[in-house]
């Protein structure tokens, strides 16, 4: 049982906010990501986590033991570098080995749980090796063997698939998945890679300049996200954005994007109707939407600009109004630049945020605090 | 059509350009000097002396003769006379000289160099033009005599006044050689000639001994003086003990320091320039100041005066408390050169990555199970280069213990070298001790690179 709970937590480099009082929960054998573009504060908080930066304030605890000022040693967890910090000088069973002896383990014991561990990441023919003959992938199966071997109730890795080619990093993605699937250790994962992300994490957290933005599943994350910057950040392409304004008659709630006119969802028609008059952002996803080369009701008229066959799809770029956005079609779907297009957006998946706050707005949304 | 001309690609130049400069540099400014060096410890250019046939250099040889062996004079010649054996003759240089007879007419012969005074060189330095030299004394004959042959035996063919102006025509050294017999090496009796100024006469004129040769020989007659000089023990057995002495001191300290400077506690950005500090100081400079701590009347007896705990003065720096001349240069040592120790593993310590070093932290080894574990074997490669560095130096150190002990009652190797050669003025003797510092040197490195083997993965961070 390893719950690790961070409350309040801050850290401050001179007049740089690494993390902004971050709060979470990752519950136990949980594979939790953290998320977000490079010097967003993910590998500072996680550095706070395993004790080789200390919080400047608040609290982090794991199994109910308060470990905010403790020793990295003395928390009970192990961890995967960036850059593996394998010890150059030691062989890789030593080097799998080191934690078990600096922990006083007897060698019999270390020798069982080193083997144990290389032959989880099919290393046992590299054991008396020593790293600098050794390739980035074999490095970084050691750095995990290593990690693996301490059998610690939480693992720590600091973007481990970051200095990996790009075809072995798709494969040591599956590999570490499986194994981690295995090894039931709460998981702390960072890395600035959503596709990583999306792929891995049983819950990931988004952050950005130091402050997580949204704690969700992937699919959650991904379908939902709680504001401009999560929908923008996740999924390739990114989120859509098109700028509205807000339009009440009676009942009826309109929003204006262009010449086009687009009625929200019933169920959050209320929450959009607060807005009236004023500016709203609508986001979609590209695949969320559908491309017809013949006007319907509820189509929004488009001219294609550049059109980009990806294999599985074509994914259209096209002008509304004076937005841009992404439009993803069945590859058999034949455009050409500069050809007119008519395009569906489902209600239901268009999120709606307000332009001041980039807050997506949910159905329970609270009128009055809008106001 | 035509054929596309087939493309060899340049060899770059520019390595070897960058090598021809190296080349010449330490050829002209290591390998000759280090050869010569070397040579001057196991070559004696006056080991042997020729004994020719006849009193000229262009005889044939009949046998040689170590330096100092004794010979029987039977009789002496000037290279310049032919045939009779001549008891009265001087090895010197003659002029011919062309100038007005005392009567006026004008005259041509030979005078010795030292009736000359030499006012006029050409311009490849040899004498063309003079004056006679006036001659002292109430009674002496104020004529000089020009002879027709460059001896005082000849015929004399006119008298100069003094300070008369002469023109140099020609010059010739007139050599006096001694007729000799003597016992070689092999034991052999032989019998020939040799130029005098070689060959030292007794008294008696009838014996001598060869003062020096001519020829030089390959002798380890050098090397043998330096192990037998009575200051060589004296000398080898402090330099070894002040190395072992200062060195494992000096490692640990530097360790320390550079320690502390890497894990840059609160309050200690400054130790590093603190503690390089002494690196710009001279190793003279440091002795005598360490010599103003120790002398009787200095820094240390004021402060123990100051504090009561002495009576009088205690002398430390003398023939009797030799130990103490030890314990300042070491002190002495480890001040000025622990530092030079500190840099390299400074430099060493900023090569390991940090996050090496958090990994051990995060895989429970405490502060003492990462030096041990991971921080020193991973500097390996700049111990070795310090260690090297410090022995050396060790082999070399001079100044400091000059300036506290004199030289005297506590010496080393290289003030050996020094003594050899401005006191004794013993180029030799003095060369086989840098050799001998050299080879120490030599060895001692080669030690170090085979047994502190560095492993290649700890090179390559």
């Amino acid at each position: 049982m390893a719950e690790i709970r961070i409350d309040n937590v801050s850290k401050v480099f001179g007049d740089h906010v690494a993390v902004n009082r971050a709060n979470l929960v990752v519950e136990d054998q949980e594979f939790l990501v953290l998320l977000g573009p490079s010097g967003c504060g993910k590998t500072t908080l996680l550095r706070a986590i395993a004790g080789l930066g200390m919080a400047d304030s608040g609290r982090i605890s794991i199994d109910g033991r308060d470990v905010t000022y403790l020793r990295p040693g003395e928390r009970n967890l192990s961890m995967v570098f960036q850059s593996y910090a394998i010890f150059p000088h030691m062989t890789v069973r030593d080097n799998i080995g080191f934690g078990l002896k600096m922990a006083g383990e007897d060698m019999k014991e270390i020798g069982k749980r080193v083997d144990e561990a290389a032959e989880l990441l099919h290393i046992e023919e590299l054991l008396e090796r020593r790293p600098s003959d050794m390739s980035g992938g074999q490095r970084q199966r050691v750095a995990v063997a290593r990690a693996l071997a301490m059998k610690a109730e939480v693992l720590l890795m600091d973007e481990p698939l970051s200095n990996l080619d790009a075809l072995l990093r798709l494969e040591m993605r599956a590999e570490l998945k499986r194994l981690l699937q295995d090894v039931k250790a709460t998981t702390i994962y960072v890395t600035h890679d959503q596709i990583e992300a999306l792929s891995m994490g049983d819950r990931i957290a988004v952050m950005k300049n130091g402050v997580i933005q949204q704690v969700d599943a992937p699919s959650t994350v991904y379908a939902e996200p709680s504001n401009r910057f999560v929908g923008s950040f996740i999924g390739n392409p990114p989120m859509n954005f098109l700028e509205g304004v807000v339009a009440v008659s009676g009942d009826d709630v309109n929003v204006n994007v262009g010449a086009n006119t687009i009625t929200p969802d019933p169920s959050i028609a209320r929450a959009v109707a607060a807005f009236d008059g004023k500016p709203i952002t609508l986001g979609i996803r590209a695949e969320n939407m559908h491309a017809l080369d013949g006007p319907a009701a509820d189509a929004v008229e488009v001219t294609v600009s550049v059109v980009e066959p990806l294999g599985s799809q074509n994914l259209l770029t096209v002008d509304v109004g004076g937005d841009r956005m992404k439009v993803a079609t069945h590859p058999t779907f034949e455009v050409a630049p500069d050809d007119k297009l008519w395009v569906q957006m489902p209600t239901e998946q268009i999120r709606w945020i307000d332009p001041d706050t980039e807050l997506v707005l949910s159905p329970a949304h609270d009128v009055e605090s809008v106001r | 059509m035509s054929d596309p001309t087939p493309r060899t690609r340049k060899r770059p130049l520019t390595p070897y350009l960058l090598i021809a400069p190296t080349l010449i540099f330490l050829a002209a400014f290591f390998a000759y000097p280090m050869f010569q060096g070397l040579i001057l410890a196991v070559y004696d250019d006056e080991a042997v002396l020729p004994i020719l046939d006849e009193a000229s250099l262009e005889a044939s040889r009949v046998g040689e003769l170590p330096q100092g062996a004794a010979v029987n004079i039977l009789g002496q010649q000037g290279n310049t006379i032919d045939g009779e054996l001549t008891t009265d003759l001087l090895t010197e240089q003659w002029f011919r000289l062309s100038a007005t007879d005392v009567d006026g007419s004008d005259a041509e012969g030979w005078a010795p160099e030292s009736r000359v005074r030499v006012r006029d060189e050409a311009a490849d330095g040899s004498p063309i033009g003079g004056t006679i030299r006036p001659k002292l004394g109430e009674n002496a004959d104020p004529l000089t005599p020009l002879f027709a042959e460059p001896n005082e035996r000849a015929e004399v063919v006119a008298q100069l006044e003094q300070r008369a102006v002469v023109t140099i025509v020609d010059e010739t050294l007139l050599e006096v050689w001694f007729n000799v017999t003597a016992v070689d090496d092999d034991g052999t009796e032989i019998s020939g000639w040799a130029p005098s100024r070689f060959i030292r006469a007794f008294e008696s004129g009838e014996e001598g001994r060869v003062d020096r040769g001519s020829d030089g020989k390959f002798t380890s007659r050098f090397i043998e003086k330096m192990f037998n000089d009575r200051f060589f023990g004296p000398a080898w057995q402090t330099t070894i003990l002040l190395m072992v002495i200062i060195i494992p001191l000096q490692f640990i300290l530097a360790m320390a320091m550079a320690l502390v400077i890497h894990a840059r506690p609160r309050g200690t950005s400054g130790f590093l320039y603190v503690y390089s500090l002494p690196m710009g100081m001279s190793d003279l400079a440091v002795g005598i100041l360490f010599f103003s701590i120790f002398t009787s009347n200095g820094l240390l007896n004021s402060v123990l005066d100051f504090l009561g705990l002495v009576d009088g003065t205690p002398i430390y720096l003398s023939a009797d408390t030799r130990y103490w001349i030890i314990i300042a240069i070491v002190l002495a040592e480890l001040w000025r050169a622990t530092s030079i120790v500190m840099v390299i593993i400074v430099s060493g310590l900023q090569a390991i990555p940090d996050e090496t070093l958090e990994a051990a932290e995060l895989f429970g080894a405490s502060y003492w199970q990462r030096v041990r574990y991971i921080i020193l074997p991973l500097l390996k490669p700049s111990l070795q280069v310090a260690l090297i560095l410090r022995t050396i130096l060790a082999f070399q150190v001079f100044a400091v213990v000059i300036a506290l002990g004199g030289g005297e009652i506590v010496t080393v190797l290289s003030n050996e070298t020094y003594r050899q050669y401005f006191e004794l003025r013993d180029n030799n003797v003095a060369s086989a001790y840098a050799v001998f510092i050299l080879v120490l040197s030599l060895t001692s490195s080669f030690f170090y690179l085979r047994t502190v083997r560095t492993n290649d993965a700890a090179a390559q961070r």
